[in-house]
């Protein structure tokens, strides 16, 4: 018997309706068992209570804009839920990726593979659909 | 990984079944009937024009733009140095696309984004500063105001400056977008007007233009932001044309100009050039010959100087990679080629840093010199239309022109283009597509240059992506408060009750947002009367 499904918060963190990306990777994140909630454009604040209220086990960010805003959001989830890991992608920079990584946070660039997003979901909630 | 092992289906990217080789007797006999025709006439499919580029090559337009207005002004007037023939606005999206003013809170949050997309212009003073010393009477402009709900004050703001400059706006050429496809489709906003009303203000500028800027292209239907969302060549044709007759029935309905010259205001529209370069040169001659048969079969308009559409091509962003950068400017080069052998009126290539930020300047000057090169030493403007008569492009341009029609019938039943933005319908064809072609890499039948394949790297260039300004927000914040303090308090009052007013009825209202940017009323204004009267678009995706 596996147990429930671990549960993933997808959000952007800009105000860019560039949706591809986020799109796909929820989509393949669904096919490899995970449950996954959307929740679109918002601000650090909104993002905290929509892992809080939607109790996830990882927060994933699409980061469209700058890497300060991204890094406000990353600081208000490790403030309330030091628990909860988060990883991002989008049109990152590579110093911006240099800089997310080095604070802990997995960063998948354009072209990254979903195989290689998926799989990293499984090692950061540590599940796996049986 | 070996090439050879790979499973090949052999098929064009939207999914056309290929032959090994083509012979006359693939070309449908439809198609045979017409394809002989000259370029610059019916059904046009060999180009707009009989002499093509001998007579003018096509218009170099990038898309430019960040930070604050003047480092918008520097960019653009650098690309004009560097040979560039039109210029291009860009607004920035955060407070743009959603008509805030930068005090705005869901702009307060993200500070640091503003300006990172294009300059914060919050009235007309911040788009004068914008337009300083553009040739704006000799140069093709674009005013950007590419998302619907921003079309109204980012072209009455160039107007405006145009107009204080003594320039009689009967002789202004240039263009705006106010694009569905980017609005409702490929770059769905925080907060927008719902489809009608969009639909109002596009017919409203169309009106307008017809009445006092008779040079001005209204409105652009950019299939490009179809495409780059997921959209296949036959889909992106027929979903354009689907748009297109969205504008032209509310202005028959109206009434209230001739319809060829509505046909003429929406006769300008863009497409976007991918890396399957036939296929994508054979959309462009399938375009023009769509546009023609629409045009006849639907409204009866045959008079050539509007059948023959103008394309607009920018090449696919979505194909430009993060890894190995560099070979994003062959990627530029092939899907520019395939614009020019389609027959494009103007280019816009993607920098090959899209996929790490916004242009830089080097970047910038590289899609300039791409289409340089091929202006300037490839022969490419001596003959039009130099795929013609290929029974392989005549085929596939026949084939798309059959394919593109049947998916305009598709959204047709849908209740039209409008409907299936509302639906969700159009956003879950693009879906579909984008899910496809990551499943095509993840099996490796679909090989991305040093992406899936060929990922050693030695190159000793390192591109690290443009870094933009840091003092965007807090000028835009310095001088939105300026504006506050220094208009005439009364007039722009007076202006925003009467564009208030305009809204609540039915008359146009471009006269009143040209007065309302005269009087210095500033963005989020605006925007607080559209969330007022029209109130906010029901997205059917969830972003």
């Amino acid at each position: 018997m596996t147990s429930a499904p671990k549960r993933i918060l997808m959000a952007k963190t800009g105000l860019d309706g560039h949706w591809r990306g986020p799109t796909i990777v929820a989509r393949a994140l669904r096919d490899a068992g995970f449950e996954v909630i959307m929740v679109g454009m918002v601000t650090a604040d909104e993002v905290v209570r929509a892992a809080i209220d939607e109790d996830v086990d990882l927060v994933g960010l699409n980061i469209g804009g700058h890497v300060e805003v991204a890094e406000r959001a990353i600081a208000a989830i490790r403030a309330a839920r030091p628990e909860v890991p988060i990883f991002c992608g989008g049109v990152v920079p590579p110093w911006a990726k240099k800089r997310l990584e080095e604070k802990g946070v997995e960063v998948f660039p354009p072209g990254s593979q979903l195989p290689e997003i998926v799989e990293a979901a499984r090692r950061l909630t540590g599940w796996q659909a049986a | 990984m070996n090439h050879d092992s790979r499973p090949q289906r052999w098929n064009s990217v939207s999914g056309i079944p290929l032959k090994s080789f083509y012979s006359a007797e693939d070309i449908p006999a439809e198609h045979r009937r017409v394809m002989d025709a000259s370029p610059g006439a019916a059904p046009f499919h060999r180009g707009a024009y009989p002499t093509g580029y001998r007579t003018k090559a096509w218009r170099i337009f990038q898309l430019s733009g960040f930070g604050k207005p003047e480092d918008e002004n520097a960019r653009i007037k650098f690309l004009l140095a560097n040979g560039e023939t039109g210029f291009l606005m860009e607004h920035d999206r955060n407070t743009g696309d959603h008509c805030y003013n930068v005090d705005h809170p869901d702009v307060l949050a993200r500070r640091e984004d503003v300006g990172l997309t294009g300059a914060v212009m919050q009235s007309v003073r911040d788009i004068a500063i914008c337009m300083d010393g553009l040739p704006i009477e000799s140069t093709y402009g674009h005013a950007g105001g590419a998302v619907v709900q921003h079309a109204p004050f980012a072209l009455a703001g160039y107007w405006t400056v145009a107009k204080r400059r003594g320039i009689d706006l009967r002789t202004l050429a240039g263009t705006g977008q106010s694009d569905f496809f980017l609005t409702y489709l490929g770059c769905v906003t925080k907060q927008q007007i719902p489809t009608p009303a969009g639909l109002r203000f596009n017919a409203d500028i169309m009106e307008f233009c017809s009445k006092h800027l008779p040079r001005w292209v209204p409105v652009s239907i950019a299939g490009y932001n179809g495409a780059d969302s997921g959209l296949n060549a036959y889909q992106e044709l027929g979903a354009l044309f689907a748009n297109a007759v969205e504008y032209l029935d509310e202005i028959k309905r109206r009434g209230s100009m001739p319809m060829e010259e509505a046909a003429r205001g929406c006769g300008g529209v863009s497409f976007r050039m991918s890396m399957d370069i036939i296929e994508e040169a054979c959309k462009l001659r399938a375009a023009r010959l769509m546009w023609t048969q629409l045009l006849e079969r639907r409204y009866g308009i045959t008079n050539p100087k509007v059948a023959n559409l103008r394309i607009h091509c920018v090449t696919a962003g979505s194909m430009m990679t993060w890894q190995q950068p560099l070979n994003n400017i062959v990627r530029g080069t092939l899907m520019a080629l395939a614009g020019v052998l389609g027959g494009v009126q103007s280019l816009g290539v993607s920098g090959y840093d899209e996929a790490l930020s916004i242009p830089s300047e080097h970047a910038h000057q590289m899609s300039v010199r791409i289409q340089q090169v091929l202006q300037n030493e490839t022969n490419l403007c001596a003959v039009t239309d130099p795929l013609g008569g290929s029974y392989y492009v005549e085929t596939l341009t026949a084939q798309l022109v059959e394919r593109a029609w049947q998916f305009f019938e598709e959204i047709e039943q849908q209740g039209g283009f409008l409907a299936t933005l509302d639906s969700g319908w159009l956003h879950a064809r693009a879906a579909e597509n984008q899910h496809a072609e990551f499943m095509a890499q993840d099996s490796g039948e679909r090989v991305v240059v040093g992406v899936t394949d060929f990922r050693e790297d030695i190159s000793p260039y390192a591109v690290d992506g443009f870094m933009g300004v840091d003092d965007a927000f807090e000028v835009a914040l310095a001088r939105l408060e300026e504006v506050r303090r220094t208009r005439g308090e009364r007039r722009a009052g007076d202006a925003l009750r009467e564009l208030e007013r305009v809204c609540r009825g039915s008359e146009n209202i471009m006269p009143a947002m040209m007065e309302a940017l005269d009087a210095d009323v500033t963005l989020g204004e605006v925007g607080d009367v559209w969330r007022d009267v029209f109130g906010d678009w029901n997205t059917p995706i969830q972003t």
